[in-house]
C-alpha cells in the first residue's frame, strides 16, 4: 500500500471540491450575498491544500484493490471535511455541525442541523444543493470521468464507489460509461430546472432544487421544502426523484433506442414501480379512512410525493408525515430500506438486491418441496450466480446489523427509540428525515455530538454500498 | 445414384445399411478411424475410405466428382460443415450437413447463397426431440410422421383388447363412419406385416398404421380403444441434448415438466438454460426419487439417456408405476422390436431420425417425403404428381401399382382424400405410398 499514491488522488478531489467552492463564492457574489468571501477562502485553501497533495507526489501508474478501497473512504471523508469549511467559516455552524452538513450533503442524504435553513445566505444554500449534486453520480466517477490516466485504476476506483450487485458497463472503456451517466446526470437536471422554471420558480431555487433532486439529495433552500411551491411543482418534483430512483443506464438506453422497450422490459424496474405504486395505495387508502384532507387529489398529491420521496430516499417533504396515521409511518420506514434501483443515484439497499433476496427465497422454498432438485435464481432471464447471491444476502445482513448498531448507539447517547431507528435508518439509507424528532420538520441540531459522529458513520457506509468502508477494519486489510 | 458417406459412426452406418440394401446406389463411406471403416466393410456391401472427410485429397480419393449427394454425418459439426464446403466446386445434386450445435444453426439460405456448399443442415438431436413431442401428444401413438406441410399424418398404433374395431374386418369399420378421411395403411400381427385389402380383420394387440387427415386422429384412437389424454406432466430422465429441445417444445406448451441427470455439473447447466423445467439430480432407476416426484401422476415419462439398457429399465418401472405414455430412447436396432412387446409405448433414436431426413434427398425429384417405419420392414413416401408422369391424368384403379404397396391419402390444395379405385391423380396432387423395400423401385419409377 502506498500513502503516496492515496495522497496524490484525495488531493485531486479536494482540489475540484475547492474549484465547486470558488463557483459556488461567484453565485454568491452574483446574488451580492454576503459569504462569497467564506467561500472563497473555503475554495482557495482547499485548492492550495489539493495542489499541494497531488504536486508533490508522483501520479499513480496503477492502484491495487487495497489502495482504490483506501482511496474512495478517504476521498469521501475529504470532501466532507474541506466541504464544511464554507459553513464554519461564515460562522453559520460549529466545526462539527459544518461536516455533520457537509457530508449529510456528499452523501446526498439531506439531513440538515440548520433548523431554518431559508434564513441561510445564498452562497451557502448553494453550497448544501451542489455537493449533493457532485456526491449524487458520485465524486471518483467525476475525476474517472476526467482524468484519463487512471486507466485500469480508475475501473477499481469506479467499482469501489459504484459497487452495485451487478456491475453494468455501457461502453468498453470505463471512462466512457462514467462519462455518459454523467452527460445523463446533467441532461435530466437541465430539464428539471427547465421545468421548474416554466412553473414560476425563481432561477436560485430552481437550479438548488434540481440540484437536490437528481442526486436524490433532499436539501431545499426553503424551510418548507417543497411544501412551499406549487401543486405543480409538486409533480415535476414527484417525476424526476422518481426519475432519479431508475437505473441511469436504463435512461442511457431509452434515449439511446428512443423507446420505452428497455426500461418496460426491466424486471427490477417493474419491482422497483410496484414497490412505490403499492406504497401510494396504502398511504392513499389510510388517509381517506382517516379523512385530514380536503380533496382527494390533495391526498393522492401527499402520498405519491412522500412515498416516492422516501422510496428513492430523496427526502424533500410537503408534509409533515410524522403527524399522519401509524401506518404510513411503518409503511415509509421500510421504504427507507429499500431504495433506489441498482445503478440509480438513490441509496438503501437497492431495489435489485432485495428483488434477487426475494426470488432466492421462492427457490429455497421449491427446494423444499423437491429435495435433490438443482435451482438457480433468475433476475431478467440472467442467472445470478451462487456467489453473487450470497454476497446480496451478507450485504443486507450487514446493512440491516449497521443500522441495529447505529440506533442503539444512538439510544445509549440519550434519544428515544423511535427517533433514534428512524435518525439511523435514514442516514444508513441516505435519506435525511426521519421519524420522531427527526421528521421533515425536524432536525439534527439537537443530537448529541457523539451521535452525529455515528449518523456520519453510518451515510458514508450507506453511500458506498457498506463493504468498501467495512473492509478498511479486516485486519487483513493492513497486512503486508 | 453415388453416395458419398462421411462419417461411419451409428448415424452413418445406419444411413449406408438402409441405402446399400435397396440394391441400387454406390455407396462411398468415408472415416477416419481404420477400425470403423473395416466393420462396415465387412458388413455392408459398400466401399470405404480411410481418411479424414473434410480433406479434399480424402474427398477426391472417394471420388467426389462421380457423386451425386454427399451426407457428412460425423459427430463433428465443423467437420461436416467444412466437408460440405470442401465439395462446393463439384457438381453434387444435394449436400446435407449434420449439425448438432443450435449456435451453428443459421440460415442455410445465407450458407448456399455465399455458395459455401451446405446444401440441408440435419439436427438428429432436434428431430428427434420432435418426433418424441408428436408422440407425447396422443397415449396411442408409437410412431408418427407427417407429410404435406402436415395436412397428412401417419400414426402406429397397438389395437385395444376391448376396441370396438376387434373382429371387425376393414370394410365393416369403414362404412359405420361418415366423411371418412383416413385408411389403414398397414397391419403388423406378430413377424408378419400385411399390406391389408377391404376383407382383412382386425385382431387385438394389432399393430395398425393408420394415414389420414390429423383431424380425424381422435376417431381413430376411440375405434382402436383409447380415452381422452392431456398433456400436462411430462418427466424426462436424462439431460441430453434431445432432452433440452424436447423439455423447450414442452415448455412452450404449457405442459410442467422436470428433468433427472445423473450428472451433478450437467444438471446445474441444464438449471441455467431451461427456465420452468424443474432440474433433479439423480439416476434414471432411482424409484426412491422418482416415487418421491410422483412418477405415478405423471402423463409422460421420456427416458433419453446415452444406455439403451438403462432406458429399456427405466421405461419399464415408469410404465409399472401407471405412467399413461412412456418413451424410450433405443438406439439398438435389435431391440426395437420389443418396445412393444415389454409395453414401452414407443422408441425413438436421433440416429434413425437422421437416416429418415436424409432419405428424402436421396430419393428422385418428384419425391417430397420419407418416413421409415420401425420394427416393420415399410416406408411410407410422399410423391407429387409432375405434368407428363405416367400416372397423371390416370384413375388409381389403371395404374398398375405392385402388391406391396398401398395408396394411403392424397392431398389436393387443403384438402385431404381417401384414395378409392376410380379416384383420378392430377399434375401437382401430392400422394402417401405405403411399399415394401422390394416395391421402393417400382413405385418410384410410376411417379417419375
Amino acid at each position: 500500500m502506498s500513502a503516496l499514491k492515496v495522497v496524490h488522488i484525495v488531493g485531486l478531489i479536494v482540489a475540484a471540491v475547492g474549484a465547486a467552492m470558488l463557483a459556488c463564492a461567484g453565485v454568491a457574489a452574483l446574488y451580492g450575498s454576503s459569504d462569497w468571501l467564506a467561500l472563497a477562502e473555503a475554495g482557495a485553501i482547499s485548492i492550495v491544500l489539493g495542489t499541494a497533495a497531488d504536486r508533490l507526489t508522483p501520479r499513480p501508474k496503477d492502484l491495487t484493490i487495497r489502495e482504490s478501497y483506501l482511496i474512495v473512504t478517504l476521498a469521501w471523508l475529504g470532501a466532507a471535511a474541506f466541504g464544511a469549511l464554507p459553513y464554519w467559516i461564515a460562522g453559520a455552524a460549529g466545526p462539527l455541525d459544518a461536516f455533520f452538513e457537509s457530508i449529510s450533503g456528499f452523501t446526498t442524504t439531506g439531513a440538515s442541523i440548520f433548523p431554518d435553513p431559508g434564513s441561510l445566505s445564498k452562497g451557502l444554500l448553494f453550497w448544501r444543493d451542489l455537493s449533493q449534486w457532485l456526491g449524487g453520480m458520485g465524486i471518483i466517477v467525476l475525476v474517472v470521468a476526467v482524468l484519463p490516466y487512471l486507466g485500469v485504476g480508475g475501473m477499481q476506483l469506479f467499482r469501489a464507489e459504484v459497487p452495485g450487485p451487478t456491475p453494468e458497463r455501457l461502453q468498453p472503456r470505463i471512462r466512457q460509461t462514467a462519462s455518459i451517466l454523467w452527460r445523463v446526470y446533467v441532461a435530466l437536471t437541465a430539464a428539471q430546472a427547465v421545468l421548474y422554471l416554466a412553473g414560476g420558480m425563481s432561477l436560485f431555487d430552481a437550479l438548488c432544487h434540481a440540484f437536490g433532486t437528481m442526486p436524490t439529495g433532499g436539501f431545499s433552500p426553503r424551510t418548507e421544502s417543497i411544501g412551499y411551491y406549487s401543486a405543480y411543482h409538486q409533480y415535476v418534483t414527484i417525476v424526476f426523484m422518481y426519475l432519479a430512483g431508475v437505473n441511469f443506464s436504463l435512461h442511457f438506453r431509452t434515449y439511446k433506442n428512443r423507446s420505452l422497450k428497455a426500461m418496460l422490459g426491466d424486471e427490477e424496474w417493474r419491482f422497483f414501480s410496484l414497490i412505490l405504486a403499492a406504497g401510494i395505495v396504502v398511504l392513499l387508502t389510510a388517509h381517506l379512512v382517516s379523512g385530514a384532507y380536503d380533496s382527494v387529489e390533495e391526498i393522492f398529491r401527499a402520498s405519491a410525493f412522500q412515498v416516492v420521496s422516501i422510496g428513492t430516499t430523496t427526502g424533500y417533504a410537503t408534509a409533515d408525515y410524522v403527524i399522519w396515521p401509524g401506518i404510513t409511518q411503518v409503511v415509509l420506514f421500510f421504504l427507507m430500506f429499500v431504495g433506489g434501483m441498482a445503478g440509480s443515484t438513490g441509496g438503501g439497499m437497492k431495489t435489485l438486491r432485495l428483488w434477487a433476496a426475494l426470488k432466492q427465497g421462492v427457490v429455497e422454498l421449491r427446494k423444499h418441496l423437491h429435495p435433490r432438485a438443482v435451482m438457480v435464481t433468475r433476475v431478467g432471464g440472467h442467472v445470478v450466480p451462487e456467489g453473487v447471491i450470497l454476497n446480496i444476502l451478507a450485504f443486507m445482513l450487514l446493512f440491516v446489523a449497521s443500522f441495529i448498531v447505529g440506533a442503539m448507539l444512538l439510544t445509549v447517547l440519550g434519544v428515544d427509540i423511535v427517533t433514534a431507528a428512524g435518525a439511523a435508518a435514514a442516514a444508513i439509507g441516505n435519506i435525511g428525515p426521519g421519524l420522531g424528532e427527526v421528521g421533515p420538520t425536524g432536525n439534527y441540531a439537537w443530537m448529541p455530538g457523539m451521535g452525529k459522529v455515528v449518523l456520519s458513520v453510518l451515510m458514508v457506509m450507506g453511500r458506498l454500498e457498506i463493504y468498501t468502508v467495512l473492509v478498511l477494519f479486516h485486519p487483513e486489510f493492513w497486512r503486508r | 445414384m453415388r453416395i458419398l458417406i462421411v462419417g461411419a459412426g451409428a448415424v452413418g452406418f445406419h444411413l449406408a445399411e438402409h441405402l446399400s440394401e435397396e440394391g441400387r446406389h454406390d455407396i462411398v463411406l468415408v472415416d477416419e478411424d481404420p477400425a470403423r471403416a473395416q466393420n462396415a466393410q465387412e458388413q455392408l456391401d459398400i466401399m470405404t475410405v480411410v481418411g479424414n472427410g473434410a480433406s479434399l485429397a480424402v474427398l477426391d480419393e472417394a471420388g467426389i466428382a462421380k457423386a451425386d449427394l454427399m451426407a457428412a454425418v460425423t459427430n463433428a459439426d465443423e467437420v461436416n460443415l467444412v466437408a460440405c464446403m470442401s465439395a462446393a466446386p463439384y457438381d453434387l445434386k444435394v449436400k446435407v450437413a449434420r449439425v448438432s450445435n443450435p449456435d451453428y444453426f443459421l440460415d442455410v439460405s445465407r450458407l448456399r447463397s455465399a455458395q459455401q456448399g451446405v446444401d440441408v443442415m440435419i439436427n438428429p438431436e432436434l428431430e428427434c426431440a420432435r418426433e418424441t413431442f408428436q408422440l407425447l401428444q396422443s397415449e396411442a401413438a408409437m410412431e408418427i410422421a407427417f407429410f404435406a406441410s402436415g395436412r397428412v399424418q401417419m400414426m402406429g398404433l397397438r389395437v385395444q383388447p376391448d376396441a370396438p374395431i376387434v373382429g371387425k374386418t376393414l370394410a365393416d369399420v369403414a362404412s359405420g363412419i361418415h366423411d371418412r378421411r383416413f385408411l389403414t395403411a398397414a397391419i403388423q400381427r406378430g413377424e408378419e406385416t400385411i399390406v391389408p385389402r377391404g376383407d382383412n380383420h382386425f385382431e387385438e394387440g394389432d399393430k395398425a398404421y393408420i394415414i389420414g387427415d390429423p383431424q380425424q386422429m381422435s376417431t381413430v384412437l376411440e375405434l382402436a380403444g383409447y380415452q381422452e389424454f392431456r398433456l400436462e406432466r411430462v418427466m424426462i430422465a436424462g439431460g441430453s441434448r434431445t432432452a433440452v429441445f424436447l423439455a423447450q417444445m414442452l415448455e412452450e406448451q404449457g405442459v410442467e415438466v422436470t428433468i433427472i441427470e445423473a450428472d451433478k455439473a450437467k444438471a446445474a447447466k441444464l438449471a441455467e438454460k431451461l427456465k420452468r423445467t424443474l432440474i433433479l439430480h439423480g439416476n434414471a432407476t432411482d424409484m426412491e426419487l422418482l416415487e418421491m416426484e410422483g412418477v405415478g401422476g405423471l402423463d409422460g415419462f421420456v427416458v433419453l439417456t446415452g444406455n439403451d439398457d438403462t432406458n429399456m429399465l427405466s421405461s419399464l418401472l415408469a410404465k409399472d408405476k401407471g405412467v399413461r405414455k412412456v418413451v424410450s430412447l433405443i438406439n439398438k436396432i435389435e431391440y426395437i422390436p420389443l418396445v412393444g412387446k415389454v409395453g414401452i409405448d414407443a422408441a425413438v433414436s436421433p440416429r434413425l431420425s437422421a437416416v429418415n431426413t436424409i432419405l428424402r434427398y436421396v430419393r428422385r425429384g418428384s419425391v417430397t417425403g420419407v418416413a421409415a417405419l420401425r420394427g416393420v420392414d415399410a416406408e411410407v413416401i410422399e410423391f407429387e404428381v409432375e405434368a407428363g408422369s405416367r400416372v397423371a391424368g390416370k384413375t388409381l384403379e389403371d395404374i398398375d401399382f405392385p402388391d406391396d404397396s398401398l395408396v394411403g391419402s392424397i392431398t389436393r390444395g387443403e384438402e385431404v382424400f381417401v384414395p378409392l379405385g376410380e379416384a383420378t391423380l392430377w399434375s401437382g396432387d401430392r400422394v402417401t405410398v405405403l411399399a415394401r423395400p422390394d416395391a421402393v423401385e417400382a413405385v418410384e419409377k410410376l411417379f417419375e
